[in-house]
């Protein structure tokens, strides 16, 4: 026995109830010291402390043991705490997790539906085989455990243990509960349910038969629509929308059904909303002055008054229902005028909308939205400015009559008058006004006057899309020109710099009009645009004129080449082919919606990399280019000592390079290629021109989701031409 | 004269401090059967332990802090994580696993040579009694070598999890040893 006064000593240390704090300094000693400490405060607060140490990007991974000591406690709190580093540290130490694996399982039958669900969503989110081995009585039971809560939480780990594991969620077919989840008596777990099936499929769409439980559920869908959350029902309307109806009866029964939820204050509800709606409109009788008409039109405009995000989201999916209910928003016009403070990115969406909103029969509200639109060209954003500038013209052509269009005209010289950094846009917009009224020779005329005082205009205008039109011009009306030989000429000179619009312009234009101009300059042109330019378009098109001008007996051929008159512009405002509309209807308020660019993997069953339980695939490789670094390695030892870093440094590069081509791979199976392919395919020469039209126009930066009207007409020059050739 | 200061002491306050006692032994020997005998008195269907269960039990006016840990193969390494502070340690045998007697034996003296495990008690249960042909207390003890341990207290009981026999005075003696080595 110990003398007393050492038991005396003893006996007060451990009777004293202060449990001992721990510093804020975080070494793994003093921490782990804690976490196993006699005292829960003090085991509590170092567990606190070592999670902080966590988030500090600190690693305190070995103290896994001993946080791990910690997850058996009746404190909820604390349970969540060690939950939390036991799910960040489960994939650097695969192995200790397996010390969890029962306190999961028990976990997974507490008392606290709050921990049953903790554990269940906890052990479904470690990527770590071992664990997964296990979770098979968890989830069942909690697939069927009393509480609502705890179910909707296991519908969704489903999903996730697909993602991990797929063979094994086959192999336990738990899919199965998920289906039957769906006729669960809580409108969540349904929801959730809805949600998980829907991850699900995209993984892999053999998995479920997605599009046949939609029509199987259609009224478990309308019932728990009213009775769950905000997210529930963004997802249950997004279902909603895949379904077709049956007949107009139901289509209108769904209508009525969703309409109340068009006023919910959350933009993502509404969207969802209006998908569902107009996925049925087509099935069911209504007129342009029906109440769901008024009721869908109301809803974009509360959605205008949402943050500026929101609304950009917004615009662009109005921009598409547009396209097919051209009539729904006309009345609110007003709303789309652009605040000066909404960013760029609004105001360049707004201004889109008010050129395809406005009504073409109603002259006040055509006169309203020029001068509207005036003010715009006269702001400072470049980007806004050349937006509002092209408006201008979209707008004369849109309404068609000469009188206004002739107003639009002053409008434009007007400004033009204003600024140089605008004469690109202006001039662009002049020409398609001009091509929009053939025969008017007096516009023809003011434009040209304007033209003809610039001494310098391979300058003053920047763009290849404006230096083409004006070349154009000049091959158009040749007499309001004075000093025209010249004019082109300096084009000829510059020949070699342009970009290949500006080319196949200039050629076109000399081609015209080569009778009246010095035969030295067609020479040179058909010389420079054969052996001086890499567009091969150009090269075949001077060609072409080449053989042409030199057939025996030719007139009549040489006279269509010269005489030919381009077809009138009656729209200038691009239109989605009726199949990209369709599809895009069905993908309103999706990342589609934004890129105008129909998803074309959805549904055809993409399948996302099936296990990714983590660790291995790293792992792998870098194995494999260890072993490969040390079999050159030691290659080369045998050959030459001294480059030995060098090699390796070299093979480490090639792994790199490996790797990277790795990614690129993997970028080409989910991207969609079908851009590249349709480009080699169509291979035309339109085609290529028209790409390289648009090239053009974003480095300008004024093709924002629209396009360039330019490219219209020359893509009509270059197949008009071609036609007329043979 | 400190035996009744102590207790004097005791009966004031309480014994704040918790009593941690690791049950260890190969898979299926009843450790998990144990525990639950212990802390509900009632026979618990049990699955194999991938990890370990942990519950606070009072017992005689101590609280006893039991980690009941897994005895497969793949979890026997990690049983070195919970030695710290551990007072005692309760190491069931399956007394029909004649087999596996030998590493039963292994794992224990393996075990008992760790530096954190020095002050430790040792109790050893040779369970399963209510099976025929489970090997007496004695012949486990020979099995394990017990008789080798030096400079530690020790005891084998006969037990039956499944029929609640011996269990508890194993425990009683565990916690006199306990009571009087830290007290
Ligand atoms: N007949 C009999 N069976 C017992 C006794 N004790 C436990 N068992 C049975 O032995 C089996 C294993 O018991 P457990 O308590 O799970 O064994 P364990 O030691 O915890 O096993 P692990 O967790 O794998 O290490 C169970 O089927 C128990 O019912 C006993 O005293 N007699
Ligand atoms: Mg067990």
């Amino acid at each position: 026995m110990p003398p007393l006064d050492k038991r005396i000593k003893k006996f007060l240390k451990d009777s004293i109830r202060i449990a001992p704090k721990i510093s804020g300094k975080g070494e793994l000693s003093e921490l782990r010291t804690g976490l196993v400490s006699q005292y829960p405060q003090t085991r509590k607060d170092a567990i606190k402390k070592t999670i902080q140490q966590m988030t500090l990007g600190k690693d305190v991974s070995s103290l896994f043991p001993d946080v791990l000591k910690n997850i058996a406690t009746i404190d909820v709190e604390q349970k969540k705490l060690v939950y939390l580093y036991v799910m960040n540290y489960a994939e650097t130490h695969p192995e200790l997790c397996i010390l969890a694996v029962n306190t999961f399982i028990t976990d997974a039958q507490d008392p606290n539906p709050l921990i049953r669900c903790m554990a269940i969503r906890t052990m479904s989110m470690i990527r770590v085989d071992k664990i997964l081995e296990y979770i098979e009585t968890p989830l069942r039971r909690t697939l069927h455990d009393d509480n609502a809560y705890v179910r909707k939480t296991a519908v969704i780990c489903v999903a996730k243990l697909f993602q991990l594991n797929k063979d094994l969620c086959v192999e336990l077919g738990v899919v199965e509960d998920l289906v039957n989840a769906l006729d669960d008596s809580n409108p969540l777990v349904i929801a959730n349910a809805t949600a998980a099936l829907i991850e699900i499929h995209n993984m892999d769409m053999d998995a479920v038969d997605l599009s046949s439980l939609i029509q199987s559920h259609v009224s478990q869908f309308l019932l728990a629509l009213n009775e769950c959350t905000e997210w529930a029902r963004i997802i249950i309307l997004g279902t909603l929308s895949e379904y077709s109806a049956k007949d107009s009866l139901e289509a209108q029964d769904i209508i009525d059904r969703v309409t109340a939820h068009l006023q919910h204050v959350n933009p993502a509800v509404v969207l969802a909303t209006i998908k569902v709606i107009v996925r049925n409109l087509p099935q069911i009788e209504y007129s342009s002055n029906s109440l769901i008409m008024k009721r869908l039109s109301s809803a974009f405009v509360s959605l205008m008054s949402t943050p500026p995000e929101m609304q950009y989201v917004a615009l662009k999916n109005i921009r598409i229902i547009l396209e097919k209910y051209p009539e729904l928003l006309t009345k609110e016009l007003r709303i789309f005028y652009v605040k000066f403070n909404d960013p760029l990115y609004v105001k360049l969406e707004k201004i889109d909308i008010l050129v395809r909103l406005v009504d073409p029969s109603n002259l006040k509200q055509c006169t309203l939205l020029l001068t509207e639109l005036k003010e715009y060209a006269m702001e400072y954003e470049p980007e806004f400015v050349s937006r509002a500038i092209q408006a201008l013209s979209q707008l004369g052509i849109k309404y068609a009559q000469e009188s206004f269009v002739s107003k639009v005209l002053d409008i434009l010289l007007e400004l033009l008058e204003r600024q140089d950094t605008i004469k690109d846009d202006c001039c662009i917009s002049l020409c398609d006004l001009l091509r929009h009224c053939p025969g008017n020779d007096k516009m023809a005329k003011q434009v040209c006057a304007v033209f003809n005082t610039w001494s310098n205009p391979e300058v003053l205008l920047q763009s290849d899309i404006a230096k083409c039109n004006y070349v154009w011009l000049l091959g158009q009306h040749p007499n309001n020109f004075s000093d025209l030989e010249s004019k082109i000429n300096i084009f000829i000179e510059n020949f070699v710099q342009e970009e290949a619009l500006t080319q196949m312009s200039l050629l076109m234009t000399i081609v015209r009009l080569h009778a009246t101009l010095t035969g030295s300059m067609l020479q040179s042109v058909l010389e420079l645009a054969t052996q001086q330019t890499h567009e091969l378009d150009v090269r075949d098109m001077a060609m072409m004129y080449w053989r042409c001008l030199s057939m025996p007996n030719n007139e009549s051929l040489v006279n269509d080449l010269c005489q030919n008159k381009l077809p009138m512009i009656s729209n200038t405002l691009e239109k989605f082919s009726p199949e990209v509309l369709e599809k895009l209807l069905m993908e309103l308020g999706t990342i589609s919606s934004i890129y105008f660019k129909p998803d074309s993997n959805r549904r055809k069953g993409k399948k996302y990399v099936q296990n990714i339980v983590k660790g291995k695939h790293i792992e792998e490789l870098e194995s494999m280019a260890k072993n490969e670094i040390s079999s050159k390695a030691n290659d080369d030892v045998l050959l030459d000592f001294d480059e030995r870093d060098d090699v390796t440094n070299t093979n480490a590069g090639m792994l790199n390079t490996s790797t990277t081509l790795g990614d690129l791979d993997d970028l080409f199976d989910f991207g969609p290629s079908e851009d590249a392919t349709q480009i080699n395919t169509n291979d035309t020469k339109a085609v290529q021109g028209l790409k390289e039209l648009k090239l053009g126009g974003d480095s300008n930066g004024i093709s924002s989701g629209g396009k360039n009207n330019p490219d219209v007409s020359g893509g009509n020059i270059v197949s008009q031409d071609l036609l007329d050739l043979f | 004269m400190g035996n009744i200061f102590s207790s004097m002491f005791d009966k004031l306050w309480g014994s704040n401090k918790e009593l941690r006692i690791l049950i260890l032994g190969l898979d299926g020997a009843g450790k998990t059967t144990i525990l639950y005998r212990l802390q509900i008195g009632e026979v618990v269907t049990t699955k194999p332990t991938i990890g370990f269960n942990v519950e606070t039990l009072s017992y005689k006016n101590l609280k006893l802090n039991v980690w009941d840990l897994g005895g497969q193969t793949s979890i026997r390494p990690y049983w070195r994580c919970y030695y710290a502070d551990t007072a005692a340690v309760i190491f069931v045998v399956d007394s029909t696993d004649k087999d596996r007697m030998s590493t039963a034996s292994k794992e224990l003296h393996l075990m008992l040579q760790e530096e954190e495990l020095q002050d430790a008690a040792l109790l050893v249960f040779a369970n399963k009694q209510d099976q025929p042909g489970a090997l007496s207390a004695s012949e486990v003890s020979k099995e394990l070598n017990l008789v080798e341990l030096k400079d530690r207290s020790w005891s084998i009981v006969a037990s039956s999890a499944i029929k609640g026999e011996g269990i508890t005075e194993g425990l009683d003696w565990l916690i006199d040893v306990i009571k009087e080595e830290q007290l």
